[in-house]
């Protein structure tokens, strides 16, 4: 009994004694970290979350996602990049790692880049063009597992790489790298391949930086910052290169990235000051009182455009749809307003075209209705042949905001008099049901597509190319294959400059007009809101993030 | 004894092999395709076949489910992430202790509150201190952790900074790039977890005692002792108490090996790196085997702490051990 009696008044005596003891170095702790605030206004610590996300891969060669981009752009030394300027001046290319961009053979297919010379890796050891050949061996080594295969098909394009991306030799014969020198030979002329080069896959590698398919966490960098430690889902920390000597600026001395935060509670921690920003954007039922509060890029609300673009994607290879009127009568029917409205205020700017602003080649112009659905022109559009349509298939995945999409376009569609079956799948299933070309599935609205570089080719041909459609597994599913299309796609990759830009255009408007494959709808727009303190706030489009080493913290 | 505790030993086996068959076949067979979630929707067809390869998908499921086995009990093994290509085995063994410490703090509390608080309310029914009791327990059942969470965090850590808003730090210093650590700290974070925690349990508990209280004290054998002229205190403590506080045992041995399998929204509003944060970010990324891992360990904690309280109760009562 004693007992009893004794371990009931010890944790009584715990538990509280714990509370209050908790409680009181609260006070303390919470001191301090004002104290800490007050220090970090010299400029020291720039910290960021990621609400409810982390970083998928920091490995350079593997990385994929927009964010892991955007820290890998702090840290890298691709061998051109995006100056860190606002507007269009941070969507023009310019030569980071190389001193010039590169000189072209006459044939068009051999690219001679000539190395920085004096760079260093944040150990102190030199840049040379070996660092860039090795990038190139990542992301093509079959060891690595880099999605570069699938997405830009560069061992299609670089002499010998295929070869190497199959395992069956030991170096890519196209590449070589003598002292400062980087050349590389490609199979055929590829006015983009200077663009591709911004992607953060082909940075400056440490020659000795091993393959492997799980990604390094840490690794020697070469631009303003590297990766000082990484605990996947804890924390990511920056620090400054102490051997970066470029241009390029290095403001906090150190960057820390905090994953998974719960955004409502990460928008109190960016409001308190305890955060300075949230990467993934504030809580999108915030921006409207946000933008009333601060108003909008004036002070702490800040609402940049990403280069990313927002569809609902149609079968076009099946009935109904490859019956091009009412691929049309759809874009008609549409209520893009209420596609914008759904991802609360600010979330964007309602589009009917391809291309996207900052891409070489994007007009605006206006074929569909993007104040709201017109009803009527739909129904005259489609004609008849609405009503004698087979039943649409409507796939979505079962997320809320994939769910309530397709709600809004299957009410849209049957305003018009469609026929509509709601095919909600798990996203697990989803993409083997959309991805396999004899599929049942004719509409979807899970579609999206993000600039990897900004050309116009990594929006046209990437999405519309239907020459690349296979069996299975196609990341594109709107199944538009068009000869005549295809060669003039085909005719627009041989130019360049403004000719190449002029040519897009023309494109991008014959795709939606003539041919209508999928319903744009949606510019997709970040917004943040800021720490008070946080300063030299600099946006990039591409990367759909500020850029991390510009930021003050002063 | 000895039979006994043989007996529950391959109980806890037997427990275990059925629950991974079940936990193996609802993640890597029905209706997903595993392979694909590995390789990524845009993989080629060769990779994908090496992927299911690798994975064992190529093979009967017996044989899938014997490879499953096989990394698990003789290597240790749990696979990696579908995501990221991490062990799962060292993400459960970082995210453990974060989970441990949010749930052992909070059995701590909550204890410390509802033993006496369900004592107290069941030796006074319907009086005042029973009726604000029950009304404690009503909000503590009916609220939301999240919404507790999200108040308490809102109120006492954006608008009064007593405590952070959110966030963790390490027991242990000395991990590279942390921002906060050490004892202090790692407290001084955890207040509000720990309170969200423990206020839903802590409902339950005082429900359960005084529930279990006021039941024991109208048997015959206390009432016995009552007539034997025993005193109100001995009663209380020698004969009440000691057999009222017997299935919260059995309830709390569960409820913390359930627990310790993540503590899904507490851990998800403090942006506590622990189990119950992981499944949750896992499941939006399909990341079968870090959900399967986080699966077997919670069923592990779960069989291993039934049977440290059937082992417990055995030795506490032996009509237990005789059954």
């Amino acid at each position: 009994m004693r007992r009893k009696q004794l371990i009931s008044l010890f944790m009584l005596v715990l538990g509280a004694s714990l509370l209050v003891a908790a409680m009181a170095v609260a006070a303390a702790s919470g001191s301090t970290a004002r104290a800490g605030h007050a220090a970090a206004a010299k400029g020291g610590t720039l910290k960021l979350n990621e609400s409810n996300e982390d970083f998928d891969y920091v490995d350079p060669q593997i990385a994929y996602r927009t964010d892991d981009w955007a820290m890998l752009n702090t840290v890298g030394m691709p061998l051109v990049g995006f100056p860190e300027k606002s507007g269009t001046a941070g969507t023009q290319l310019y030569p980071v790692g190389a001193t010039a961009f590169p000189t072209v053979s006459k044939d068009g297919k051999t690219y001679t880049f000539h190395i920085r010379p004096g760079m260093k890796f944040s150990d102190g050891s030199p840049v040379t063009a070996a660092a860039y050949q090795r990038a190139f061996e990542r992301t093509l080594s079959p060891k690595m597992g880099s999605p570069v295969g699938v997405n830009i098909g560069l061992q299609d394009e670089i002499v010998g790489a295929d070869a190497f991306f199959n395992g069956k030799a030991s170096t890519i014969s196209g590449i070589s790298a003598k002292g400062n020198t980087l050349t590389v030979k490609l199979t055929k002329a590829n006015a983009t391949f200077v663009s591709q080069m911004g992607m953060q896959w082909f940075t400056a590698t440490k020659p000795n930086l091993p393959y492997t398919s799980q990604g390094v966490q840490t690794f020697p960098s070469a631009g303003p910052y590297y990766i000082a430690s990484r605990d996947p889902g804890r924390s990511t920390v920056l620090k400054r290169n102490p051997y970066y000597k470029g241009p390029r600026p290095a403001n906090p001395d150190e960057i820390v990235f905090t994953p998974n935060v719960d955004p409502d509670q990460s928008l109190l921690q960016v409001k308190s000051g305890a955060s300075d920003l949230d990467l993934v954007g504030n809580v999108p039922t915030s921006s409207a009182s946000l933008a009333q509060q601060y108003g909008v890029n004036k002070s702490r609300f800040k609402v940049g455009p990403t280069a990313c673009m927002s569809y609902i994607s149609m079968n076009n290879s099946r009935p109904p749809f490859d019956n091009v009127a009412l691929r049309k009568a759809v874009n008609w029917a549409v209520d893009r307003p209420a596609q914008v409205r759904l991802l609360g205020a600010y979330a964007g700017k309602r589009t009917d075209q391809i291309l996207v602003p900052g891409v070489p080649g994007y007009k605006p112009y206006n074929v569909y209705a993007l104040k709201g659905a017109d009803v009527a022109k739909a129904k005259q559009v489609g004609g008849s042949a609405i009503a004698s349509a087979p039943e649409i298939n409507f796939v979505h995945t079962t997320s809320q905001s994939s769910t309530n999409r397709a709600q809004v376009v299957e009410y849209n569609l049957k305003q018009v008099g469609f026929k509509v079956k709601d095919v909600p799948t798990p996203a697990t299933t989803f993409y083997q049901v959309v991805g396999a070309r004899n599929t049942t599935y004719n509409m979807t609205s899970n579609g999206g597509w993000c600039a990897d570089y900004f050309d116009p080719y990594d929006f046209i041909n990437v999405l519309f190319d239907g020459r690349k459609i296979q069996a299975n597994n196609n990341p594109f599913y709107s199944y538009f294959n068009n000869a005549s299309f295809n060669k003039q796609m085909d005719a627009a990759a041989q130019l360049s400059g403004s000719a190449r830009a002029n040519a897009y255009a023309k494109l991008d408007q014959e795709l939606m007009v003539k041919y209508a494959p999928v319903v744009p709808y949606l510019v997709i727009n970040d917004h943040f809101l800021t720490s008070a303190r946080l300063k030299n706030w600099i946006y990039s489009a591409y990367f759909g993030e500020p850029y991390f080493n510009a930021l003050a913290v002063g | 004894m000895t039979h006994f505790l043989i007996r529950r030993i391959f109980w806890a086996i037997f427990l275990f092999l059925v629950a991974t068959i079940i936990t193996y076949l609802i993640f890597w067979v029905i209706p997903t395709n595993p392979a694909q979630l590995a390789a990524g929707h845009a993989a080629s067809p060769e990779f994908l076949a090496s992927i299911k390869h690798r994975l064992h998908l190529d093979k009967p499921i017996y044989i899938q489910y014997f490879y499953f086995l096989q990394n698990l009990v003789i290597h240790g093994s749990l696979g990696r992430s579908f995501l990221n290509q991490q062990s799962v085995d060292s993400i459960i063994g970082k995210d453990a202790p974060v989970t441990a410490s949010l749930v052992f703090g909070g059995a701590v509390l909550w204890l410390s509150l509802s033993v006496p608080i369900g004592i107290i309310s069941a030796l006074r029914p319907r009086s005042v201190t029973d009726r604000l009791t029950m009304t404690f327990v009503l909000i503590g059942i009916s609220a939301h952790p999240v919404w507790i969470g999200l108040i308490l965090s809102f109120v006492f850590g954006y608008k009064l900074h007593i405590t952070p808003i959110a966030g963790y730090c390490n027991f242990i210093p000395g991990t590279a790039g942390a921002q906060c650590e050490g004892p202090v700290q790692w407290a001084y974070h955890m207040i509000l977890p720990w309170i969200t925690f423990m206020i839903l349990f802590a409902a339950l508990y005082v429900r359960l005692i005084r529930a279990n209280v006021i039941e024991t004290m109208s048997e015959d054998y206390v009432r016995t002792a009552r007539a034997k002229g025993a005193s109100q205190r001995r009663v209380m403590i020698h004969h009440v108490l000691r057999n009222s506080l017997l299935p919260v045992v059995t309830i709390l041995g569960m409820d913390l090996g359930l627990a310790l399998g993540g503590a899904i929204f507490t851990e998800t509003v403090f942006n506590l790196p622990g189990l119950g944060n992981q499944v949750i970010r896992a499941y939006g990324a399909n990341d079968l085997p870090i959900i399967t891992g986080v699966v077997v360990f919670s069923t592990c904690c779960v069989i291993v702490f039934n049977l440290i309280v059937d082992v417990t109760y055995g030795f506490l009562d032996p009509r237990i051990r005789m059954s």
